[in-house]
């Protein structure tokens, strides 16, 4: 776990830096278990900040979510960096964000956090309901434990740990300028056994799972603003002409949208499970990411977000790729 | 599988490259050769300018098959487009099928200039493919009747 005390002294010490605009971190929720995103600009901020489990959020989207206002007449733009802390899952994101040339590498400050799995909110709300009043959770071993109201609980960690944690391949960040803690050894793997579960239906029980998880999209587009990866300008889904798919709500447009954001995230979703976890209707969204991951890995040997040196996968090609399926 | 009709005939739209595929579809109509009139053709002047959400368009608006027709790899009058095109295609058809399309639906062939005898076979190929998982009902527009 990293020690919060020596978070702060480095936290402190990256913000008083001349050449640091700002600080994006994770504080204290305003009830329950939660944590939220901190965004820091001076020293004094500094003792908000916090990491624990209950530390979900991914914030390399903060990075490309920022706007961008356009810069007064004679006045310079703010060219200073800007720090975030991240996770193992979370600097895959900024890693795949820099090798689309998001951004330049020296335009951040990457506190890496070695991250030995967070809580699925869901799984904690559904175990301890209606906690108003701010709790804590820490682990300890193999046990998260729950501190609200003077009580104190202990709950294995399988239980709550969250699902992508369970097949993480990357807790230690990738990239870093600082780490915060010691490496953490990879505790999980991959076997894609709820892809291939779903691979092996019939195509009719298939169209049966799916229609009935699609029926219920309300095209918040939660699932498109919380993404990291997510941060095109001029999104495929606001265009009017020509307008891919409408805005009414009805299974085929449903369809299309999350076909085409599937789509979009083919080679470049880096599983941080972001878009399942603000689902207001709790769709499966991470099924369909993770049958590109799956397939991109199979068919090309390419794994997003590990390498800011590669090209990304649909910008470049092999002459010997695949092709038994073409006629 | 869908009901199999034997009156069903399939709508297909065709996405065929202006210097290969095109060219061997017309190598085919100049050669009298006959295929199956089920075929809805839009040039493009790549395969590799083919959208996959220009496959996800065609299905949402009534087609029941999807093909896309470019240059033999190594021929692409651009070099390369076709090498990109089918990265995306095999991405694309794969989702398409965990999602519960039939992949019999999404094809896609290499039909150069000269081959206008390959256009039929392929263009058999496909229209036994869908008329065998019948008519596409899954995510279509909602038509109104006025």
């Amino acid at each position: 776990m990293v020690d919060v005390e020596r978070l702060r002294e480095i936290a402190r010490e990256v913000i008083s830096r001349d050449d640091v605009r700002q600080l994006i971190g994770y504080r204290q929720g305003t009830y329950g278990f939660r944590a939220r995103p901190a965004f820091i600009t001076s020293p004094e901020e500094v003792d908000q900040l916090i990491f624990s489990p209950a530390c979900v959020n991914n914030l390399a989207t903060y990075l490309t979510l920022e706007e961008k206002l356009p810069v007064p007449r004679g006045q310079e733009p703010d060219l200073r960096k800007v720090a975030v802390m991240v996770k193992g899952c979370d600097s895959r994101a900024l890693v795949q964000q820099m090798e689309e040339k998001a951004y330049e590498r020296e335009r951040i400050v990457v506190l890496g956090i070695p991250c030995t799995g967070v809580v699925d909110m869901d799984k904690v709300e559904k175990r301890f309901p209606d906690v108003l009043s701010r709790g804590e959770i820490t682990l300890e071993g193999d046990k998260f434990v729950l501190s609200f109201d003077g009580q104190r609980e202990e709950v294995p960690k399988e239980e709550l740990l969250a699902d992508k944690c369970k097949r993480c391949r990357y807790p230690t960040p990738l990239v870093y300028d600082q780490l915060l803690d010691e490496a953490v050894e990879r505790f999980a793997d991959d076997d894609y056994s709820d892809v291939l579960e779903l691979e092996k239906r019939s195509a009719e029980e298939k169209w049966a799972y799916w229609e009935e998880k699609f029926s219920r999209c309300i095209r918040c587009y939660s699932c498109r603003n919380v993404c990291p990866m997510c941060y095109c300008e001029d999104c495929v889904l606001d265009r009017l002409n020509p307008q891919w798919m409408r805005r009414s709500v009805d299974i085929s447009e449903n369809t299309a949208y999350h076909i085409a954001r599937a789509y979009h995230l083919a080679g470049r979703c880096i599983q941080c499970g972001e878009c399942q976890r603000v689902c207001p209707v709790e769709i499966p969204l991470m099924e369909l990411n993770r049958k590109f991951y799956k397939d991109v890995e199979e068919l090309y040997d390419y794994e997003p977000g590990t390498d800011a040196e590669a090209p990304p996968l649909l910008a470049t090609f092999k002459v010997d790729d695949r092709e038994d399926f073409i006629l | 599988m869908a009901e199999k009709n034997n009156d069903f005939e399939p709508n297909i739209v065709a996405f065929l490259c202006n210097w290969c595929s095109y060219a061997g579809a017309d190598l085919a109509g100049t050669s009298r050769i006959q295929y199956p009139p089920n075929v809805r053709v839009i040039r493009v002047m790549c395969s590799g300018r083919v959208n996959p959400l220009f496959v996800m368009n065609a299905l949402q608006q009534g087609a029941d098959g999807v093909l896309i027709s470019g240059c033999h790899p190594g021929d692409c009058h651009y070099m390369q487009g076709n090498y990109y095109a089918r990265r995306r295609f095999a991405l694309m058809r794969n989702f398409l099928e965990y999602l519960g399309v039939e992949p019999e639906r999404v094809r896609m062939s290499w039909v150069s200039a000269s081959e206008g005898a390959k256009w039929k076979e392929v263009i058999e190929e496909v229209v036994s493919g869908v008329k065998s998982v019948g008519p596409m009902n899954k995510f279509q527009r909602r038509q109104l009747n006025w």
